[in-house]
């Protein structure tokens, strides 16, 4: 098997998320194949000339094989991206790297902590959960963003509070002249506490910028949640997946093939991390 | 009898007539002098093997992980782009006269491309080739193998060695040579050769040699509790004073090293739309944009990225793979404009311990 050999997937729906996010519903070209995902992997997104970067799946493994990436637009590629429609090609290599620990917390009580579009990786972990809901203790979700309108996946969070003992708290840095809040303003850590989960029987999932990651877990630390039940999501440069191309590197850890989720612990006392 | 190791002893004459054999079947790749230096070329007519040489500036390992390949070929069609699989050629070759530094550093590059995770492109370039070892004599100035462990004679290191990596194994014993083959390949080389067992003065012969080439090192690396010790002076000054104050980010240490791995991936766009091709180059970690995601880089300063460098090949690289990612072939500090030498850091940073 080449790894290096994209797959053909065909756009079947897009959906914008404004100001600058895209998501886009996927099914392979090739009917007798399908992606094996788990919650929290991610595969190579490609368009030819435009190149190919990691992307979370923003949905949990579905009955019909389809699978969706939720994108932001920062850079050559990304920003491209955002012109694909329905009906278009992309070109995927995945799913890679290690999944939320669904199985792991199971019976725990959950505390998510996503800051701007980390959420979209935490997504799928938290749809996977509502779906078993009764295998789950508590579920809070702290979320920040930079301003109310990049709060992503607003439309859902009716739907997320109506499920039994499942809470979500929400912040924002800064509301520009036209945006409406009445909510929370600051860091997500100040959401801390209000959260109302205690740390004996939690575990913890967070994704957002590295920077955010590590006053999260280093305040979760100090309120006694175990370092080995919080897992992070990190992001690196990647080009292959396959622990080859050496971008990802963090210490002895590949991130695309030890992580992208990792217990907090296996990362303590590297360089070149902001955790 | 395929799996045995077997030896035996050939002239000089007829080892160069065995050279010629393999010619006639085989590209044969071989140390020859190129100006002041030596590299691996394809022996061709008036092109000698460099039986002497210290060492070549790209290692051996990169002959076959070249500097760019293609790795995916886009074809326009009605409703976008096709991928095809890009095949290497098929094309027999013979690394020859590979000194154990590099026949060391190959495998430690495989370990990378084909462990679990493989590299369809790297297994079908590497299917190509046998290898011909040459037992090293020449000790060079910032050759420092012994202290590793991967020479100067090819043997067992860190869970790799023969029968591993090498099909046949030479030693010059001085006007004949001890050839020693492993496995069924390394005997399918030898196949109509003219050469006598080796007796028991050849192989005291070898030993010798052996011993005295030991003698002649000058450099050294001291392993012991060499990862942890790294890994506990993570903050040492001399990341900052050596990588600041002397690291030009050349890049120059890893193009050179035969165990760097790291690649970048391009895409060549035709003219005409065509066909795009997805390209792998060699890419390095002590490139600023090395480590660079948007909104920032993790390993933005000189100091990060020259720990990264020795701090992975003498630390990290036991985790990863089981065994260090140095070598002991000394290129990376012959080839540093700045002369930044990562035994000698590991010997400050050693010291500044035991002061302690």
């Amino acid at each position: 098997m080449n790894l290096q050999l994209p797959k053909e997937a065909v756009v079947i729906g897009t959906k914008a998320h404004p100001p600058d996010t895209k998501a886009f519903k996927l099914r392979l070209r090739n009917d007798n194949e399908r992606l094996e995902l788990r919650s929290g992997q991610f595969n190579m997104v490609g368009l030819p000339g435009f190149g190919e970067a990691p992307f979370t799946f923003s949905s949990p493994p579905q009955a019909d094989g389809s699978f969706e990436h939720t994108i932001r637009a920062v850079g050559r590629l990304s920003k491209r991206l955002m012109r694909v429609e329905a009906g278009e090609t992309l070109h995927v290599r995945g799913p890679f790297g290690t999944a939320w620990p669904l199985e792991q917390v199971k019976g725990r009580d959950l505390l998510v902590v996503a800051g701007g579009v980390g959420m979209i990786p935490l997504r799928p972990f938290l749809l996977e959960v509502f779906q078993k809901r009764e295998e789950y203790g508590k579920v809070v979700v702290l979320f920040g963003a930079r301003t109310p309108g990049e709060l992503i996946y607003r439309e859902e969070f009716d739907t997320w509070r109506r499920q039994p003992n499942t809470f979500l708290h929400l912040t924002v840095d800064d509301v520009p002249p036209g945006e409406t809040w009445d909510g929370h303003t600051g860091v997500v850590t100040g959401l801390f506490s209000q959260m109302g989960i205690e740390p004996d029987n939690a575990a913890v999932l967070t994704c957002g910028p590295e920077i955010m990651m590590r006053f999260v877990a280093r305040g979760l630390l100090l309120r006694r949640f175990p370092a080995n039940r919080i897992y992070v999501s990190l992001e690196r440069r990647m080009k292959c997946g396959t622990g080859h191309c050496g971008h990802c590197q963090l210490g002895p850890k590949f991130v695309c093939k030890d992580g992208p989720v990792f217990r907090y612990e296996e990362l303590a006392g590297f360089p070149d991390t902001l955790l | 009898m395929t799996d045995q190791v077997s030896a035996r002893v050939a002239s000089v004459e007829q080892t160069a007539e065995w050279i010629e054999l393999l010619r006639r079947d085989y590209e044969v790749v071989a140390p020859v002098k190129t100006g002041k230096t030596t590299s691996f070329r394809p022996l061709a007519e008036g092109l000698e093997v460099d039986w002497d040489y210290t060492i070549t500036t790209i290692p051996a390992s990169k002959t076959i992980y070249s500097p760019q390949e293609t790795l995916v070929r886009f074809a326009r069609t009605e409703e976008g782009y096709r991928a095809e699989e890009v095949v290497p050629e098929k094309r027999k070759r013979i690394l020859f006269g590979v000194h154990p530094c590099d026949l060391h550093g190959t495998l430690v590059l495989e370990r990378t491309f084909l462990g679990e995770m493989k590299d369809a492109n790297y297994a079908s370039l590497r299917a190509n080739y046998l290898i011909v070892g040459l037992n090293c004599q020449s000790i060079g100035e910032k050759c420092f193998c012994a202290s590793v462990g991967t020479g100067p004679f090819y043997g067992y290191w860190m869970g790799q060695g023969p029968p591993q990596g090498c099909d046949v194994l030479l030693t010059d014993l001085g006007g004949r040579f001890l050839v020693e083959t492993f496995g069924v390949n390394g005997v399918r080389l030898l196949a109509g050769v003219e050469a006598s067992p080796p007796t028991p003065d050849d192989i005291g012969e070898k030993l010798k040699r052996e011993a005295a080439a030991k003698e002649r090192f000058r450099k050294s690396l001291d392993t012991r509790d060499l990862p942890s010790l790294l890994r506990r002076n993570l903050n040492h000054p001399t990341w900052r004073i050596t990588g600041e104050g002397r690291c030009l980010s050349c890049t120059n240490c890893t193009m050179v090293c035969p165990t760097c791995f790291c690649y970048d991936i391009w895409e060549r766009v035709g003219l005409d739309l065509s066909v795009i091709e997805r390209i792998r180059v060699w890419d390095s970690c002590q490139d600023e944009r090395f480590a660079e995601v948007h909104g920032g880089n993790f390993r933005s300063t000189r100091e990060a990225r020259l720990r990264q460098f020795v701090c992975h090949k003498l630390s990290y690289w036991v985790e990863q793979f089981g065994c260090y990612g140095c070598v002991g072939c000394g290129r990376c500090m012959t080839w540093c404009p700045t002369g930044i030498d990562l035994a000698e850091i590991a010997a400050e940073i050693r010291a500044d311990e035991e002061r302690k």
